[in-house]
């Protein structure tokens, strides 16, 4: 394929996804556990904010201060986690490289909540440490795989599975010592929760996950060359290090910052990458950044899904994400 | 090695064999058979080792959990772990004759395995004043402490019904009952604390909201326009849950000044001192009704 017609694939298919993900925003945004009128809102929307078209203080407050901030986090947290999860599958050579199951999640969440217990007051320090975790746990995950064949698919998986074994029970350690009325506002962030949208984290949310997209689409072409195994790619001229450890800071960059804002979402970086290269090929210069427009999607839906399904009560959209995520793996795991 | 097997299996018999016993039910509807009087009890949450010391069986208390510090005597029995994570061990090492769990800690698989331990259990799980009360009462029955039971409940009733007298010619006030900020929880129409409310003059917008303790919609806290909210804090809670929600900042409430902190162990713990914190939130609801 030349490289025009990649280009131009990349276009289209992100153009639409990004039209799609414009019509998803606005879309959810009408539905919650309040029912707005529909057509101010719309008005109040394309305004960006500007105009009020005629709904109350409270009905504006609503879609401006806690509705579109959710959507916003969870597009937000969906397109980190979906490009994470992309770019691990490409780097690792491995179908089920996923955030959450790798452990980096995890061990996001332990340096979130090391942030909490240390440092409640500053939320700066929570993506700092989410990053921080994600990095480490990615890296002894990398260290636990290599055996002296190399990283094998099931090697990573295992490693994966210790060190998110391991973390949860750190995370239980500490939370077992934490006060009763924290546990459970942090049973339910562990089960990722986008309720929490601050002003500091979204912003970050947000920055993150458009760099880091960025950045990864950008090392697209070697990661299509490692496709074809570490020693090719180093023959075709890819320096696999250099990519490696921009794969691994960058992804822990997304993770962590996903993490740090809504906690652990499961199943995002798994099934998302998976539905887009089904249905537009491995080529990761145009499956890094569709994963990242279709990853927002998702995460979009399956909150608005989580809170208005019991409303005006909420679950967590963790539990929506692996509800869908957990079959469509088993699903995969058959077809590989 | 199997003789000291088998003798340790048939050891700890109850004692209850011969001896008079009573039957009760409790608010699981289990039938529960024991001793007509109870010697040694442990009781797994605060509000249960608050009911057992105010009808006078203090003494009785053979363990509780590391939460019970009320009265302060409390905090000299042996503590058998939290109310979630209680020791198993420990509670049969105290040789208890019952254990009563309040449902809040929900402990199916723990009340089972003391069950296979023939340690009796009684379940409290009262969803208004009056369930308490009936709690004290069943309390005050098993410890054979009737007459202080009775009398611990009329008084209770006489301080409640004072409340009520006293806030029925106010309007009753819109109240949000925040349990915690981020994420938000609410008190919903299984709470206790949620007849608590409408008996001190409020009316609490997410009292028809099903279940006890529900996470709740930020932007339903919102649209509620809730006049008042009540800040259950202080206390064991320390300084935790002091702010409002940040999707309460801009309600009636807060624009009223009407956001009111109550110790939280008079309003979270369904015994004696419920009444104390049913008194603080009328006052604070309602302070024209009870100047005098």
């Amino acid at each position: 394929m030349t490289k025009r017609v990649t280009l131009r694939r990349t276009l289209i298919a992100c153009g639409v996804l990004a039209v799609a993900l414009v019509v998803a925003i606005v879309l959810m945004a009408l539905i919650g556990s309040e029912a707005l009128p529909v057509r101010a809102s719309l008005c109040a929307i394309g305004s960006l904010g500007t105009n009020e078209c005629g709904l109350s203080r409270d009905q504006y407050d609503i879609l401006f201060q806690i509705r579109l901030p959710r959507i916003l986090l969870a597009a937000a947290v969906g397109a980190s986690l979906a490009t994470a999860g992309a770019s691990y599958q490409a780097l690792l050579r491995n179908p089920l490289a996923e955030p959450y199951l790798l452990g980096v999640s995890n061990g996001a969440a332990v340096g979130t909540m090391v942030a909490l217990v240390f440092f409640g007051a500053n939320e700066w320090s929570r993506p700092v440490l989410a990053f921080a975790g994600a990095l480490v746990a990615t890296l002894a995950v990398y260290q636990l795989a290599r055996g002296r064949a190399g990283a094998t698919p099931e090697r990573l998986i295992l490693a994966g599975v210790i060190v998110t074994t391991f973390l949860s029970s750190v995370i239980v350690f500490v939370t077992t010592l934490m006060d009763a009325t924290r546990i459970r506002s942090f049973t339910f962030w562990l089960l990722g929760d986008l309720s929490g949208t601050t002003k500091t984290l979204l912003p970050v949310a947000i920055a993150m996950a458009v760099l880091g997209t960025v950045a990864l689409t950008l090392n697209a072409r070697s990661l299509n060359l490692l496709m074809l195994g570490e020693r090719d790619a180093f023959d075709l001229g890819v320096e696999v290090g250099r990519v490696r450890i921009v794969v691994f800071v960058v992804a822990s960059l997304l993770v962590g910052s996903s993490v740090a804002a809504s906690g652990s979402v499961g199943y995002v970086g798994l099934v998302v990458p998976h539905l887009v290269r089904l249905s537009l090929g491995s080529d990761n210069r145009i499956s890094i950044p569709a994963a990242a427009l279709a990853g927002a999607l998702f995460v979009i839906v399956a909150d608005t899904v989580a809170r208005t399904i019991i409303a005006p009560r909420e679950l967590p959209v963790g539990a929506i994400t692996a509800l869908i995520g957990a079959p469509l793996f088993i699903y995969l795991l058959k077809r590989v | 090695m199997l003789a000291i097997a088998l003798a340790c299996a048939q050891a700890p018999k109850p004692e209850t064999v011969g001896a008079a016993t009573q039957q009760l039910t409790d608010d699981a509807g289990r039938n529960v058979t024991l001793p007509a009087r109870v010697e040694r009890v442990i009781t797994l949450a605060p509000n249960l080792t608050e009911i057992v010391f105010a009808i006078g069986a203090g003494d009785r208390v053979v363990g509780n959990t590391s939460y019970c510090d009320y009265p302060p005597e409390a905090k000299n029995v042996a503590k058998v772990g939290d109310t979630l994570q209680p020791s198993l061990e420990r509670i049969v090492a105290l040789r208890p004759q019952v254990v009563l769990i309040s449902t809040a800690s929900q402990l199916e698989v723990f009340t089972q395995q003391l069950q296979h331990q023939n340690i009796a259990v009684f379940v409290t799980d009262p969803h208004d004043l009056d369930g308490v009360f009936r709690s004290i009462e069943q309390v005050g029955r098993m410890m054979d402490q009737d007459q202080q039971a009775q009398a611990v409940v009329q008084k209770l009733r006489e301080r409640t019904a004072a409340v009520e007298k006293a806030v029925k010619q106010a309007p009753a006030v819109r109240a949000f009952y925040q349990v915690s900020g981020e994420p938000l929880y609410t008190a919903g129409r299984e709470a206790f604390v949620t007849d608590l409310m409408r008996r001190a003059g409020a009316i609490s917008v997410t009292g028809d909201v099903p279940g006890a303790w529900p996470r709740y919609s930020n932007e339903s806290a919102l649209a509620a326009r809730p006049d008042a909210i009540i800040l259950p804090t202080g206390g064991s809670m320390g300084a935790a849950n002091s702010n409002v929600a940040e999707a309460l900042r801009n309600s009636p409430a807060v624009q009223a000044g009407r956001v009111y902190k109550i110790n939280d162990d008079h309003l979270a713990r369904p015994g004696p001192r419920a009444v104390q914190g049913l008194e603080e939130m009328a006052r604070a609801l309602h302070p024209e009704a009870f100047k005098q």
